[in-house]
């Protein structure tokens, strides 16, 4: 049994990263559908005993399901749930936002943006600014002396 | 009030605090106030008082200069404050790891003081040069720690002296809580931080660079030093460091032409002095090392201050645009005279027992250590006495605006005390020798007093004179020298390695930055590629036997399997369809699945929720692919992307499903024996009046929890809401 439930995680995890690497943003959405599902089910398939519901009253003599792990995996469906509600309303705000829900032609439109506004001011360069200032140091040293 | 405090406490004797920490790590909260403490202490606190005097008068100038406001002043005093109360800290704890929360409060403490200019682009990388220098090696300082304390299971120091015994861990642990602490005192070759920390206002350099923050650095030697005592190779290297600063020190001071500049190669070379005798050891060199740092300070402090008075006075920062000011300013010029000649350990001044101890100590280790200890006090005397007649004698220049008495006056103080710890040393000494106690781990007997015979010391000194002011006479020839090698040591020293590796860090930041955040796939690929990596890695090192168990598969466990078993199937058909739709029933078809194996794992709350979600998982798809025009979906239905990425993606997934196989089975073949966890709960829900756990556990046992996955959601609903509600066009 442990066998089995860890290839369906598996296939559960193996699918929502192939989604998830898709351009196309409701395909990003469903991949963490599923890789959350994937969570879902290792916490409930961790749990130390299997059996019964553990609702009173019990059966006795026959064993009762692990209750802790039951209400963490609610836990995690319900946040679960709220998370992917928000990622299906933002992939509808970017549609809005930029007519397309792909991502590949989204960076393009940005990188076209960039371009446009790179000729109206010169860009940031970290590492020049540090080496300039580095060369600066050295003549204030060399002007104080 | 701390100065009271610390006087009155070493006075009846010391005490301590020991307060319980964080328990679970054997953490405690312990202070100590013992002699090293009081040293220590009464320095930062003494001078302190005297720099924040000095300060309430130099830093409303030093602002108006500038055109500041004046509420700027308060930022300077509240940084000036923590660091004065974690220098106290830093100095009473006797737990290592609360000895490294303060030693990086002082650290930060000096960013913010040496970057008070902030306007100054100069002063901004100054103060962040002293960031990186002392706090990187303050982290190698935590390892060192740690290693101890993986060793000896403790972090007491008064414990750790008792247990610790010679070993490689230890002497690795302790070389590497000694490179953190030289790196603080500036020494070689850390020592370029300190002269580029001079764009601090003045107070600060007089604060900081004489009597607090370089000196935390011998403080942490002297602290653990019976540890570093363990190892004989330790104590040597302390002393090559310890001349190698002395001797770099003492030439670019001598070449040095900036005020400040000067008296920052000055400090490294004093403690280079200090270093030396922590290396050298024993009874004597604690002795001479503790009142070393006692004398230096005093001085030095009071000559920072001088450097300020005379450029606020002249407006000169330099010795080459400055001279004659003796006569308009007698009262500095006596003053600052008494500290020059306390460093330069003239007779009748503090300083002359300094090197009378050194003298001594250095004797007891060697002809030679004899030998390098004249030269130093040599160079020492040489670009002192350059230091004083630079500005106070020569041709008189400009007549000097007039300042504020309280400019001069703490120098004064500082002054007086030099002179009469000169003429009354027993105090003092005192104050030394408790120290000095607690340094070596044994009493000791600190004498300090003048002999009018021809012991070697009083030789020694002598010579160091004379060969000072030799030096001091061939300056001239020796300026061209001099500044090649001044020149060698910016292009070609540590500084150079210093800001070639923060340049390196910079550009791999870059490159990194750009790989990373090309698009979302680049992101989510930057996550789980490494992430897969050093998860494979932590399978593939984890001993295999018994780790994987198949687990058997009774008759009743059929359902469940081929609940599984749709799931797992309708899983990899979602990556199939084309179609948003059917993408989005695929999706449901996974979820119901799913809910079915809950439901059959015993679960009915569980499976109860994950129906109810799916549905409205379902209906918020379509939904949303409702509200977008349809073309668009079909645009991206259509579209095909690349082979080779197809090939590459199917990759990826396929071997982090695989990976997340091997480490879920792992994990599932060892599960903790539990007999009864479940019953426990039932007879838990029970008394909390409850018959399904479940829901006892979410509703009683871990409320807090779900009011907060409560807020969770409602804050996501509005979110959404707000989302979908926005008609506007960005």
């Amino acid at each position: 049994m442990n066998l089995a439930f860890a290839v369906v995680v598996g296939a559960l995890f193996g699918s929502g990263v192939y989604l998830l690497l898709k351009p196309d943003l409701f395909r990003v959405v469903a991949g963490l559908v599923l890789v959350s599902n994937a969570a879902n089910l290792t916490l409930m398939a961790s749990g130390l005993t299997r059996g019964q519901a553990p609702v009173q009253p019990t059966q006795p003599g026959a064993a009762v399901a692990d209750p802790l792990v039951q209400a963490m995996t609610l836990t995690a469906l319900v946040i679960g749930f709220a998370v992917t509600a928000l990622l299906l309303g933002l992939s509808v705000g970017v549609y809005r936002a930029r007519h397309s829900v792909d991502l590949d032609e989204i960076s393009r439109q940005q990188a076209a943006d960039a371009v446009l506004r790179e000729g109206r001011e010169a860009p940031h360069d970290e590492e020049h600014e540090l080496r300039e200032a580095h060369e600066e140091a050295i003549a204030y040293d060399e002007a104080t002396r | 009030m701390a100065l009271a405090a610390f006087v009155a406490g070493w006075l009846t004797g010391g005490g301590g605090i020991d307060l319980a920490w964080a328990p679970t790590w054997d953490l405690r909260l312990a202070f100590e106030l013992d002699g090293l403490a009081a040293l220590y202490g009464i320095l930062a606190a003494g001078i302190g008082v005297l720099v924040f005097v000095y300060a309430s008068a130099y830093v409303p100038r030093h602002l108006a200069h500038q055109g500041r406001p004046r509420r700027e002043e308060a930022r300077l005093h509240a940084a000036m404050v923590l660091f004065l109360i974690s220098m106290l800290g830093l100095t009473t704890a006797q737990d290592l790891i609360l000895l490294f929360v303060f030693w990086d409060l002082t650290a930060v403490a000096s960013w913010l003081l040496i970057g008070f200019d902030r306007h100054d682009r100069e002063a901004r990388l100054s103060a962040l040069m002293a960031l990186m220098v002392t706090a990187v090696s303050a982290v190698l300082m935590l390892v060192g720690i740690l290693m101890l304390r993986v060793e000896y299971a403790t972090t007491q120091l008064p414990e750790l002296f008792a247990v610790a015994r010679q070993s490689t861990t230890v002497t690795v642990a302790v070389a590497l809580i000694v490179v953190a602490a030289l790196a603080k005192s500036a020494q070689v070759p850390f020592h370029f931080w300190l002269p580029r920390a001079m764009a601090a206002p003045t107070p600060v350099s007089a604060y900081l660079h004489s009597a607090a923050m370089v000196a935390a650095g011998v403080f942490l030697l002297s602290r653990i030093h019976p540890l570093i005592a363990l190892d004989g190779a330790l104590l040597d290297a302390l002393v090559v460091v310890g001349f190698a600063s002395m001797a770099v020190g003492g030439v670019l001071a001598l070449a040095a032409d900036g005020l400040k500049r000067l008296l920052a190669y000055s400090t490294i070379s004093q403690y280079g002095y200090v270093v030396t005798m922590l290396g050298v050891g024993g009874t004597a060199g604690a002795a001479a090392a503790c009142f070393y740092v006692l004398a230096h300070a005093l001085a030095k402090s009071a000559l920072f201050m001088t450097a300020g008075a005379v450029t606020e006075a002249t407006g000169a920062t330099a010795l080459s645009g400055l001279g004659g000011l003796g006569r308009r300013m007698p009262l500095l010029a006596a003053a600052s005279g008494a500290a020059v000649a306390a460093i330069a350990a003239l007779p009748l001044t503090i300083g002359f027992f300094k090197d009378e101890l050194f003298f001594k100590a250095a004797l007891e280790h060697g002809s030679l250590t004899a030998a390098l200890a004249v030269a130093g006090a040599a160079l020492t005397f040489a670009y002192m006495a350059r230091f004083w007649s630079g500005i106070f004698l020569g041709s008189p220049r400009d007549a000097p605006q007039p300042i504020e008495r309280r400019l001069v006056w703490p120098v004064a103080l500082l002054a007086l005390a030099a002179v009469g710890g000169g003429i009354v040393v027993a105090p003092f000494a005192a104050l030394a020798q408790d120290a000095a106690a607690v340094t070596s781990g044994a009493a000791v007997k600190l004498e300090a007093a003048y002999h009018l015979d021809a012991r070697s010391e009083n030789l020694m000194a002598l010579a160091a004179y004379a060969l000072g002011a030799f030096v001091l006479v061939v300056r001239g020839v020796l300026s061209k020298p001099l500044a090649i090698v001044e020149w060698v040591g910016t292009h070609f020293g540590p500084e150079r390695a210093y800001s070639a590796s923060l340049r390196g860090l910079n550009r791999l930041s870059n490159q990194l930055h750009d790989i990373e955040v090309r698009d979302l796939r680049t992101r989510v690929a930057a996550v789980i590629v490494p992430g897969a990596a050093l998860v494979a890695v932590g399978v593939v090192l984890t001993p295999t036997e018994g780790a994987y168990r198949v687990g058997q598969i009774v008759a009743a466990d059929t359902p469940l399997v081929a609940a599984l078993a749709v799931c797992a199937l309708a899983a990899v058909a979602v990556t199939a369809p084309r179609n948003h739709l059917a993408l989005a029933l695929m999706l449901s078809a996974v979820g119901f699945a799913l809910a079915t194996a809950y439901s059959l794992l015993g679960a009915p709350d569980v499976a109860l929720v994950a129906v109810l979600i799916e549905t409205i998982f379902a209906l918020l798809f379509v939904g949303v692919f409702a509200l977008l025009p349809a073309d668009v979906l079909r645009r991206e239905a259509r579209l095909r992307p690349h082979r080779s990425r197809q090939v590459r993606d199917a990759g990826i997934a396929i071997v982090s499903g695989v990976v997340t196989t091997l480490v879920v089975w792992a994990a599932f073949s060892r599960p903790v024996p539990s007999a009864g966890m479940a019953e426990r709960h039932l007879t838990l829900a029970e008394d909390a009046h409850g018959k399904d756990v479940v829901t006892v556990i979410l509703a009683d046992f871990r409320g807090l929890d779900t009011l907060v996955e409560i807020t969770v959601v409602g804050v996501a609903m509005i979110g959404v809401t707000a989302l979908l509600a926005s008609r506007r066009r960005v």
